[in-house]
């Protein structure tokens, strides 16, 4: 049924066609074809009960392409002597130019390109796409371990150092109290960028988006640590290695420890594992290039209260909202900035 | 308008194959078939850093005979990564209640890529020994009725693994995803008896190329089953974090 419609349609559609099996034609605009060379004489030269074959053809225009007018032919850069000549249309029949001109596809192995290079010639002037050398041929940095533009997939590790404000809610001891208080907060994350939106310019693609996962870990005052597992984007604004960025990365977050103390009735100081439920965090960060971002950004901690829960094991919710600096460690700033910060909060912030 | 792509089409319809040529494919090592494991697509456009398909691993010697970062023309690769996980940890219903998990995880072992080492320059499988070190969030065992309660706690949890990782490589591009598939057994701590059991192991990964990628797994013991999903890193990057972090926490007074 299918095959039998596919016949009409193309009894229907098609100008009378007898060119060799092998060599199927595809049509091109009629502006191209004054400007097309003779064809050669081995070339197929059976095309059209209507018109002469062979060099006659292509001598000049058909007549209705005389009677009106046509835009200024764009020049073949090199001869195509696979391309077979147009019919000519009749004085009658308004010209299409998507219909009476035509490519041969290119014989060969039967593998892409299906095209002579000639063709991808002609087609990349008509619709000015550039060929030349592209804007940046500077290489990325450290291998693409910092994030640039012109990489495809890359992988970078990053710190956060950033002022927060920290808060519980919720105390499961029964004083009522919902204490807030100024700390730090450091963060190393290992990202793993993946293009998602590319442009390109000349023959060179330039990353626009990247996005993939990441994950890391989260200090803040007395001991606290989390791990978090998520997603991390960037949007490029520009190709150059300075270029702005918006970044915007959340996550699962979960309690890994914190540091014991003895003034809560517990035994022996130090940092101990501590389990808590998975929460999140989330920020977002106006950056230049892969360097560095300003952040802005908040972390949810779930409580562990259910009723099946002991009292002695029930965590309360808490949270932080932080503003601080990421960036490539690579770079040497953001992972002394950050370190300075984990350093600095465990020695002066304690937590009430 | 269909018509000329239509006749295109139908010329070209692929001749017959004779044998001889799928034997010649077969030889050169082309003889992977499917969706996911076709080579980059024929492109006069491409990032300007990006490696070229004829370049040789990073982090490789003897031209991808062995590599310290797994890559997609890697004949034998090192593994050795850190990780963070969270999940849940269900003991028997008699033990106690469901709590949250947490662990983070030094891994390492090596790989190879048999159909490689036969000759072909490419084949998606992988396979080789793997073994890991966790430390996890501590157990939490309440036995008894609400008046006669029995609580029992540990402060955390060591899991040593051992397994076989079959890797499934999804394509040949640099940095390629690849399925992970680990069975193995792990020996930890049960509950809060304090006696160490074997069990069983098993983890499914995505990874991109050696770097890093997804997991999730489980360790299954006597009374005490443990699943954990997270985010693993080679490392060569988890090494600066787990330094920056020890520096951090030990300068600042907090180990």
């Amino acid at each position: 049924m299918i095959s039998a419609a596919l016949l009409v349609a193309l009894t229907t559609a098609q100008p009378a066609v007898d060119a060799p099996a092998s060599e199927p034609v595809i049509q091109r605009p009629a502006a191209k074809r004054d400007a097309e060379p003779p064809a050669p004489a081995d070339a197929p030269a059976e095309l059209s009960e209507a018109e002469p074959s062979g060099p006659a053809a292509a001598e000049g225009p058909a007549p209705a392409e005389a009677a009106e007018p046509t835009p200024e032919p764009t020049p073949e850069p090199a001869p195509q002597p696979e391309v077979a000549v147009a019919p000519a249309s009749p004085a009658s029949q308004p010209t299409d130019p998507t219909e009476t001109e035509r490519f041969t596809v290119a014989s060969g192995d039967g593998g892409p390109p299906y095209y002579t290079d000639a063709d991808s010639q002609a087609l990349r002037e008509r619709h000015d796409i550039k060929t030349q050398a592209p804007d940046r041929t500077d290489q990325a940095r450290w291998n693409c371990l910092i994030a640039d533009p012109t990489c495809g997939r890359s992988f970078e590790v990053n710190a956060l150092a950033a002022y927060t404000l920290r808060g519980r809610q919720g105390d499961v001891s029964g004083t009522g109290e919902n204490p807030r208080w100024s700390s730090g907060r450091a963060q190393y994350d290992f990202w793993m960028n993946l293009p998602v939106i590319t442009d390109i310019r000349g023959r060179s693609k330039f990353t626009r988006m990247t996005m993939g996962p990441k994950g890391g870990l989260i200090f803040s005052d007395s001991g606290s640590t989390w791990g978090n597992v998520g997603m991390a984007f960037r949007y490029w604004l520009g190709r150059g290695r300075w270029a702005p960025t918006i970044e915007f990365s959340s996550a699962l977050s979960f309690k890994l420890g914190e540091r014991e103390r003895v003034d809560r009735g517990l035994e022996q100081p130090g940092w101990k594992m501590t389990r808590g439920p998975v929460g999140f965090t989330a920020d977002v960060g106006f950056g230049l290039g892969g360097f560095g971002a300003i952040v802005l950004g908040g972390q949810y901690d779930s409580p562990l209260a259910r009723e099946d829960i002991p009292e002695p094991f029930r965590t309360s919710a808490g949270g932080a909202f932080f503003l601080g600096f990421r960036g490539n460690i690579l770079w040497g700033g953001p992972a002394a900035a950050a370190v300075a910060t984990h350093i600095a909060t465990q020695r002066g912030v304690e937590a009430p | 308008m269909f018509s000329p792509l239509l006749a295109a089409s139908l010329a070209m319809e692929p001749a017959e194959v004779d044998d001889a040529e799928l034997t010649t494919a077969d030889e050169e090592g082309a003889g992977v078939y499917g969706p996911f494991f076709e080579g980059e697509p024929a492109s006069d456009i491409e990032f300007v850093t990006q490696p070229r398909p004829d370049q040789l691993p990073r982090l490789s010697v003897g031209k991808g005979a062995f590599c310290f970062v797994e890559g997609t023309y890697c004949k034998a690769s090192l593994l050795l990564s850190a990780d963070i996980g969270f999940g849940m940890r269900a003991p028997a219903s008699d033990e106690g209640p469901d709590v949250p998990y947490a662990q983070f995880t030094f891994r390492w072992g090596a790989t190879i890529r048999p159909g490689m080492l036969r000759g072909k320059p490419w084949h998606a499988w992988g396979v080789g020994p793997v073994a890991s070190w966790s430390r996890g969030t501590g157990s939490l065992t309440v036995k008894g009725d609400a008046l006669d309660q029995e609580l029992d706690s540990t402060d955390d949890t060591t899991v040593l693994r051992i397994g076989l990782v079959n890797q499934l490589w999804l394509s040949k591009r640099n940095h390629a995803p690849h399925l992970d598939f680990t069975l193995g057994a792990a020996r930890s701590d049960v509950l809060t008896s304090g006696v160490k059991l074997w069990g069983s192991h098993a983890e499914l990964a995505m990874g991109f190329g050696g770097w890093g990628g997804l997991f999730l797994s489980g360790d299954f013991l006597d009374r005490d089953t443990r699943v954990v999903m997270g985010f693993r890193g080679h490392g060569i990057a988890a090494g600066p974090i787990i330094a920056m972090a020890i520096a951090g926490l030990a300068a600042g007074g907090a180990l």
